[in-house]
């Protein structure tokens, strides 16, 4: 397991901590929405909203990482709920479903077998595996950012990477 | 077939990377970055709840608790004079009314020590000395004094009542009222009247048969009431020389003359009231009254006089009480809001995590 890294913005500019943290806001969100499109979209409004509000971040409080995390969590979220009423007027729109199926574009760099497997997990499951494996945030770390309990994080990343254990050995297997 | 440190090992490794265009983009906003104030902005003076509670909770409880001590001991000073004077008024029967001057001692303003056998007497003159009423020898005035004395025990109380009618007697006074209890309430109230020359000898004499729970001396100005009454002495008597001679030498009609004589006598009845009033009044200044009264402890309500610590106490655990009334009524009186808005932050909280939930269940 990697060090975890420190990016305490102390007396850091807004640069240098974009410049530090631009890959795991990135890699956050394309975990969580599986689209490399909207992820993109996601980091880019993820940062307008921490450099309006980088003035009020207080490092005593926490790390610039949990900090442009959690305006990432927001940021996502309201995304999903944007597009939950897209979706629902769409259905309401037609009485046939046209609905597109869900689109699953991680990009490069995840071999096939592990996108389907990331694929069949819901947001949460993809979340606190990108938060706990991807990210190495701690327990702790990850608990306050989710909203829940140590034991709770620790349970759901143990569900997940059984899940996706389970979902790449199906793929073994057809293949 | 993937174990999961494998699995995971892959996670990192496919650790995904931010597009070149994503990073530009990033980096264009960050060029026209705000400086950070170099002093706090009042977004970081934000204090956090529970440090402030820590700090805030102890601080108001020593608050409360410095403050109900300094109370209790500026109260405690005044607390004794009080509750010595309730608990005499209450055991003694006050004497006579229109006093002119009086002088009341109670056993909280004697000097420390006071009340010890040896110093009590010089303590006492010393205190109601030069600055009390005193009788002037050259005046017709009615001294009234009372005294409240706390002694040990019921013996005690038999003893200082015997050795009060000794003294009046040494003094050429009389007793006037003697009522003697025994008991473990037991009390005496004695009433006695010693020449007004020597009160100050027998209030002396009696602050030695006990503690000094009170004492007071009241002095009424008679010299007026002589003064008066002598003055109309002088013109009646006068008017009655007048029509005396009057009677003797002129030669009066049957009918003048008994008008005279009528006169003369109304005269004289009035000259007569006078002279007794004069006389009253000279016996009334010349017996001061003296009411002593004898108690032990119990008898006086319990009014045991407390150490300036444990009245101090006292009054300290009082303004708590208080202080604690004070805040259960605001606590009752905000009790709902607080319930109300902590209702609302729990029903907004459970609301917005089932709905994350239900959101990042897809």
């Amino acid at each position: 397991m990697d060090a975890p890294r420190s990016v305490d913005a102390g007396p850091q500019s807004f640069a240098t901590v974009a410049e530090e943290l631009l890959d795991d806001v990135y890699g956050y969100l394309l975990y969580l929405t599986k689209n490399w499109a909207v992820a993109e979209d996601l980091t880019g409004e993820t940062f307008e909203a921490a450099f309006r509000t980088w003035r009020r971040f207080d490092p005593r409080r926490g790390t610039a990482r949990a900090w442009l995390l959690a305006i990432a969590r927001t940021t996502a979220l309201d995304w999903f709920r944007a597009d939950a009423r897209r979706r629902r007027r769409e259905e309401r729109a037609s009485a046939v479903d046209l609905r597109p199926p869900a689109e699953t574009a991680f990009g490069e760099g995840f071999s096939p077998e592990l996108e389907e497997g990331l694929s069949a997990l819901s947001a949460g499951e993809r979340e606190v595996i990108a938060l706990r494996v991807v990210l190495d945030l701690d327990g702790e770390e990850t608990a306050r950012l989710l909203g829940i309990s140590a034991t709770a994080v620790s349970t759901r990343l143990s569900r997940a990477l059984g899940k996706l254990e389970e979902r790449m050995r199906d793929h073994d297997v057809v293949a | 077939m993937m174990s999961s440190p494998e699995l995971e090992r892959e996670l990192r490794a496919t650790r995904p990377v931010a597009p070149p265009s994503l990073r530009e983009r990033v980096r264009e906003l960050a060029v026209a970055e705000p400086a950070r104030p170099a002093l706090p902005s009042w977004g970081r003076l934000r204090l956090p709840v529970r440090r402030v509670a820590l700090v805030a909770v102890p601080a108001a409880l020593a608050l409360a608790f410095a403050s109900a001590g300094v109370i209790g001991l500026v109260s405690s000073r005044n607390v004794l004079r009080d509750l010595y004077s309730d608990a005499a008024s209450s055991v003694m029967a006050a004497p006579g009314s229109g006093t002119t001057a009086t002088e009341t001692l109670d056993s909280a303003a004697l000097p420390q020590g006071a009340n010890d056998q040896g110093t009590r007497a010089g303590a006492l003159s010393g205190t109601l000395g030069p600055g009390s009423p005193t009788a002037a020898p050259d005046r017709a005035q009615r001294v009234s004094a009372t005294l409240a004395l706390e002694v040990a025990d019921s013996d005690a109380v038999s003893r200082a009542a015997q050795e009060t009618l000794a003294l009046t007697r040494r003094l050429g006074g009389y007793v006037v009222s003697s009522s003697v209890t025994t008991g473990e309430q037991g009390n005496a109230q004695l009433t006695v009247r010693v020449p007004a020359d020597r009160v100050q000898e027998a209030i002396v004499g009696l602050s030695g048969l006990g503690r000094i729970v009170s004492q007071n001396v009241a002095i009424d100005d008679l010299q007026a009431g002589v003064d008066s009454s002598q003055r109309r002495i002088r013109s009646l008597r006068a008017q009655i020389a007048l029509i005396t001679a009057r009677l003797e030498s002129e030669t009066l009609d049957t009918e003048t003359r008994a008008k005279l004589e009528a006169r003369l006598k109304t005269l004289r009845t009035e000259l007569r009231v006078h002279r007794r009033t004069v006389s009253a009044l000279r016996a009334e200044a010349r017996m001061a009254t003296v009411a002593v009264t004898v108690a032990t402890p119990d008898a006086f309500g319990g009014v045991v006089p407390a150490s300036r610590l444990d009245r101090t106490l006292d009054e300290a655990l009082n303004v708590l009480a208080w202080e604690a009334v004070i805040a259960l009524a605001v606590l009752i009186v905000l009790a709902p809001f607080v319930l109300l808005a902590a209702g609302v932050w729990l029903g907004r909280r459970l609301y917005r995590q089932r709905e994350e939930e239900r959101l990042l269940a897809t």
